[in-house]
């Protein structure tokens, strides 16, 4: 399967009051096109800031200081890096080939814009265009906006060919020109109905007049759900998309996220600390500790012969139906990461440290065909690619 | 919403009656005698002090004369301006315009310069251009503002002669006193009197003396304005919508104009009434210090002379006026924040 | 490894109060501001307490009875014999301006240590316990919160006659109504708390509760606006001395100096700003007295607010 993103040593630093927390070191990670791809791990280990690195919208104090992210958004062609890439290419790569959901709808909605304006503009910002075009032919073909027809016909098709040019943006301040956006707003609106429609909400044509608080938190998810999907992206990024909601209303998200993939988007990458998500929905999996990725394969592979003391220790910390006895923990507790531990970040917690895990870092090998793993002790068990 | 507003105009009742108390219990510290000028509205009545004293039973107890007192205001009976030389209540209307003329012109000025350089100092936080308006805030903030506009008199009156302090030029002002029936005062603001009297030159005179008097009250005020502004868009720009819209592909105006500016302005609201009490404060020293006649200089001169019933007066008006914009301002609050129903 | 491991152990013995200090000391010191602030309040501090060094007083009985040569009006330049010349009047500038701090001082700690306990107070009690006088209280705020601070105070002033002492009470008669509205939003939100909800069913009683866990969790906003408040009442206080609402002719005050010097702003036609000094010696302390405090409060606010802590 072709390779859709790749992360190689994305390396993320928060400068802090205490200090710079190395979030991410040298992270590596790849998805392939039409892959359900789960990245777990405990809270504060990096989900989100891997993810944000990649999509390039970390937030002061954080800095991205190296690596490569690498996407191809048609299979076989060249990929391009998006950490090379302009901040004005890359506004036009978010929320069009790439989109992501946010773990908590209730602050990832602007509480005073109404829903209808801020599902429409992922439109506005990347189906201007296109947009305009369709209106022009419209208007070609009869179609009349009363008095304003012949300037709302000039402007958009100025618009159809260059939606962000300056010129169209100077003659936003000037009264009347300004309006001539207004059907490509409209259809904007249709559009946002449309896709609120299609995610399964009743009566959309009253909810975009709504404001968010009016919603409840499922349906804010939906609504989360809709932004990222208005573009039918190529990947769609889920940071813990359901972590927050009651258990009925993730099982329907999770069911929709997984109707969504097979009509519209082609890859997802879910990110959760619920092992069970992950088993139930995901084809690949990564797991992360501290901001390392430590074991990447095939879901059933992964969680039925792990190869990292991490994973195997998170796979026997989950409780189990038929459990008897204590539930496993870990011991010790999650790095300070102003202060990360030298070599492998897991071995004062790892009970199969040796000398060598507190000196160098292990290195991403795959140990088994399609399963990675970064482990001196599994390395010097399993002996290379059998 | 209809509801909302009658109960806050029963509130504003409440609140006016609660000023009038304590006015008046301010007022009994004064011997019968200074009392009386509470109650005279023409000079004959001046020379007969005993008389009112006996009419308003200045000598009886508390609550009696609050009574009557009360019944003298509703009636327009505001008592005697020692400055003005006439009653309150006449005098009033002299000294209104000139004072809401400064603070028509000051007004939109703080609003559009304050909340400018607060979203630009939170948008690009630690930036020189943040650092040097934060630096300007807290040096204007410091600044007493009837010692900045004696410097600024020293600098463009004294120094350069550019501006000069009062209302008008004192030739024009002659005229004007002159010929009231070639020039009539349909606002009292000479600034807007000139236009409509066909008379550019006093319109033009009027403007070049508020320079001065604007340019304070606008750099007094502005500074607290844009502390809150600054440290809203701060605030808003690290919030998680902000992720979202950038996430969506929005461009970084988009995202400080459309987002994050539309919430930061709801804690600006919470301090409106501040900036309402600092211009009212703004307004007496700016009028002291260039001479204009207006509320604040009426104000200030009535109290050098212990002139008690103009400082009344003026308290239950500033009170008016101040409950009234709260009002205005908790309707703008609800609209600018959808989350607040008014109940 | 070494050092992470020595420095937890460090941290780990101190006293999480304690630590907590430290820490935003440090945050507070790491601010210029801050710095420039506490240089210039240092700077006032030692002037006030050395006064009678700098400034020998003339009259031993009333030191702030500034001294003069003469009666002429017009304002004599610095010179050997007065370095920062004399004002109108032949009041010595410098005499003023020493004697000065020490009243500047004297109007702002007793202002905002008056308004403040009072304040205070009267909040803590309304917030905590609620209830008919937490009504009538915050009503009566409402009603001394419609009138601004100048007015009411030049009011209160006129009604109770001139003069300092007066300035001083009526600034605190009306300033008080700050700290009540702040000190009680600030103890609403503690009282619902779990930590206080907690020392309650453990039977702790109220007064303890409130000094252990109300008042020092909800006392900055108080220490913040104090700092402020030491500046602007002195703003205030010298604006009201300015309009001559303050003490007697000749008593060293920063706004009287500055009311001496009204007249004199403008010199004469060839030499406009001859009588610079008369108003720039008590000018620039009135601002940089207040500049001092507020670059305090505003490096505390910023140490102390939480969502701008820890970054």
């Amino acid at each position: 399967m072709a390779v859709l993103l790749t992360a190689q040593d994305l390396t993320t630093n928060f400068y802090t009051y205490e200090g710079v927390v190395r979030a991410l070191d040298k992270f590596t990670l790849s998805i392939d096109h039409g892959c359900t791809f789960g990245l777990v791990g405990e809270s504060g280990c990096g989900k989100s800031v891997t993810v944000r690195s990649m999509l390039r919208v970390i937030q002061s104090p954080g800095v991205i200081e190296g690596g490569r992210v690498l996407f191809s958004e048609q299979a076989g062609t060249d990929p391009i890096d998006l950490l090379e890439l302009s901040e004005e290419e890359m506004e036009g790569i978010r929320g069009d080939s790439i989109s992501m959901i946010f773990q908590e709808p209730n602050a990832a909605l602007n509480p005073v814009l109404t829903i209808g304006y801020q599902v429409a503009e992922s439109f506005l910002f990347h189906r201007t265009a296109q947009m305009s075009t369709r209106i022009c032919e419209k208007i070609d073909g009869g179609v009349s906006f009363g008095l304003l027809t012949p300037l709302y016909r000039a402007m958009l098709s100025i618009a159809a060919k260059s939606p962000k040019s300056r010129f169209l943006k100077a003659c936003s301040r000037i009264p009347l020109l300004r309006r001539w956006d207004t059907p490509v707003k409209d259809e904007a609106m249709r559009r946002a109905v449309d896709i609120i429609g299609k995610l399964g909400i009743a009566n959309p044509e009253e909810i975009v007049t709504r404001y968010p608080h009016n919603l409840s938190g499922g349906m804010k998810q939906r609504i989360v759900i809709a932004i990222a999907l208005a573009c039918h992206p190529t990947l769609l990024i889920a940071d813990e998309a359901t972590s927050n909601l009651d258990v009925t209303v993730q099982a329907q998200i999770l069911q929709l996220l997984n109707d969504l993939k097979k009509e519209s988007i082609s890859s997802i990458l879910l990110i959760t600390h619920d092992l069970g998500v992950v088993a139930e929905t995901c084809e690949k999996v990564g797991v992360m500790y501290a901001g390392t990725l430590c074991e990447t394969g095939k879901v059933e592979e992964v969680f039925s012969r792990p190869l990292h003391p991490y994973t195997q220790a998170l796979l026997t910390s989950v409780p189990k139906f038929h459990q008897e006895g204590e539930l496993q923990s870990i011991e010790g507790s999650v790095p300070n990461l102003v202060y990360p531990p030298s070599g492998c970040r897991f071995h004062p917690r790892c009970p199969k440290a040796m000398e060598q895990c507190s000196i160098e870092k292990p290195e991403l090998k795959e140990l088994r065909k399609g399963h990675f793993v970064a482990c001196h002790y599994a390395e010097a068990q399993v002996g290379g690619l059998v | 919403m209809t509801a909302y507003i009658i109960r806050r105009l029963l509130f504003l009742v409440f609140v006016l009656f609660g000023v009038s108390i304590l006015i008046f219990g301010l007022l009994s510290t004064f011997s019968p005698e200074r009392r009386a000028a509470a109650y005279v509205t023409t000079p004959q009545q001046a020379e007969n002090i005993p008389l009112i004293i006996k009419e308003y039973g200045l000598d009886k107890p508390i609550y009696v004369q609050y009574g009557k007192w009360i019944q003298q205001v509703a009636q327009g009976n505001l008592g005697w301006s020692l400055v003005a030389a006439r009653p309150v209540a006449k005098a009033f209307w002299n000294y209104f315009p000139t004072t809401l003329e400064l603070n028509l012109f000051a007004s939109p000025l703080v609003v559009i310069v304050g909340i400018w350089l607060g979203t630009m100092s939170g948008v690009y936080r630690d930036s020189f251009f943040d650092h040097s308006t934060r630096i300007a805030a807290i040096v204007g903030w410091s600044l007493p503002t009837f010692l900045f506009a004696l410097i600024l008199l020293m600098i463009f009156y004294g120094y350069l002669d550019l501006f000069s302090p009062g209302i008008l030029s004192s030739e024009l002002a002659l005229w004007v006193a002159n010929n009231p029936d070639q020039f009539v005062r349909y606002t009292g603001m000479y600034s807007i009197d000139g236009l409509l009297n066909g008379r550019p030159d006093i319109t033009l005179n009027a403007l070049n003396h508020l320079v001065l008097p604007v340019l304070t009250q606008v750099i007094v005020v502005v500074a607290l304005l844009m502390r809150v502004m600054r440290s809203g868009m701060i605030e808003e720009m690290s919030k998680d919508y902000v992720i979202t819209a950038k996430a969506k592909g929005a461009d970084f105006k988009t995202i400080y104009q459309k987002h994050a500016k539309r919430n930061a302005l709801i804690p600006v609201i919470t301090v409106a009434g501040q900036l309402v009490a600092l211009s009212m404060e703004g307004s007496i020293a700016v009028e002291v210090v260039f001479n204009r006649q207006g509320m604040g200089w009426w104000l200030a001169e009535s109290a050098t002379q212990l002139d008690m019933p103009v400082l009344m007066s003026v308290c239950m008006f500033v009170g008016l006026v101040f409950v009234i914009s709260n009002l205005i301002i908790d309707i703008m609050y609800a609209y600018v924040d959808p989350r607040i129903r008014l109940h | 490894m070494e050092t992470s491991t020595t420095m937890d152990a460090v941290q780990a013995h101190e006293h999480p109060r304690l630590r907590e200090l430290k820490f935003t000391l440090v945050r507070i010191f790491r601010n210029p501001s801050a710095v420039i602030g506490v240089v210039l309040l240092s700077f006032f501090i030692g002037v006030a307490i050395a006064a009678p060094y700098i400034a020998p007083p003339k009259y031993a009985h009333a030191p702030y009875k500034m001294p003069h040569k003469g009666f002429s009006p017009t304002p004599k330049p610095p010179s050997e014999r007065f370095i920062m010349g004399t004002t109108s009047g032949q009041y010595d500038i410098l005499y003023g301006v020493v004697w000065g701090t020490r009243t500047a001082f004297k109007i702002g700690l007793l202002v905002v240590g008056f308004a403040g306990l009072v304040g205070v107070t009267l909040g803590v009690v309304a917030g905590y316990y609620g209830g008919w006088f937490d009504e009538i209280l915050m009503r009566f705020v409402d009603i001394v919160w419609s009138i601004p601070l100048l007015v009411l105070a030049m009011t209160i002033v006129v009604a109770f006659g001139r003069g300092l002492e007066n300035i001083i009470i009526a600034l605190a008669l009306v300033e008080w109504r700050w700290y009540v509205r702040v000190i009680r939003s600030e103890v609403l939100k503690l009282r619902h708390q779990e930590f206080v909800q907690a020392a309650k069913l453990m039977g702790v009683s109220d007064r303890k509760i409130i000094l252990r866990h109300i008042l020092p969790n909800s006392i900055y906003p108080v220490l913040i606006m104090g700092s402020m408040d030491m500046g602007s009442m002195v703003i205030t206080a010298s604006f009201l001395s300015f309009v001559g609402l303050g003490a007697p002719r000749g008593y060293a005050d920063w706004g009287q100096m500055v009311a001496l010097a009204r007249n004199y702003i403008v010199g004469p036609a060839n030499n406009p700003l001859q009588f610079w000094y008369t108003i720039f010696f008590p000018g620039i302390c009135i601002i940089l007295f207040v500049l001092g405090w507020n670059l305090l409060g505003d490096a505390l606010r910023d140490a102390f607010d939480p969502k701008l802590r820890r970054r």
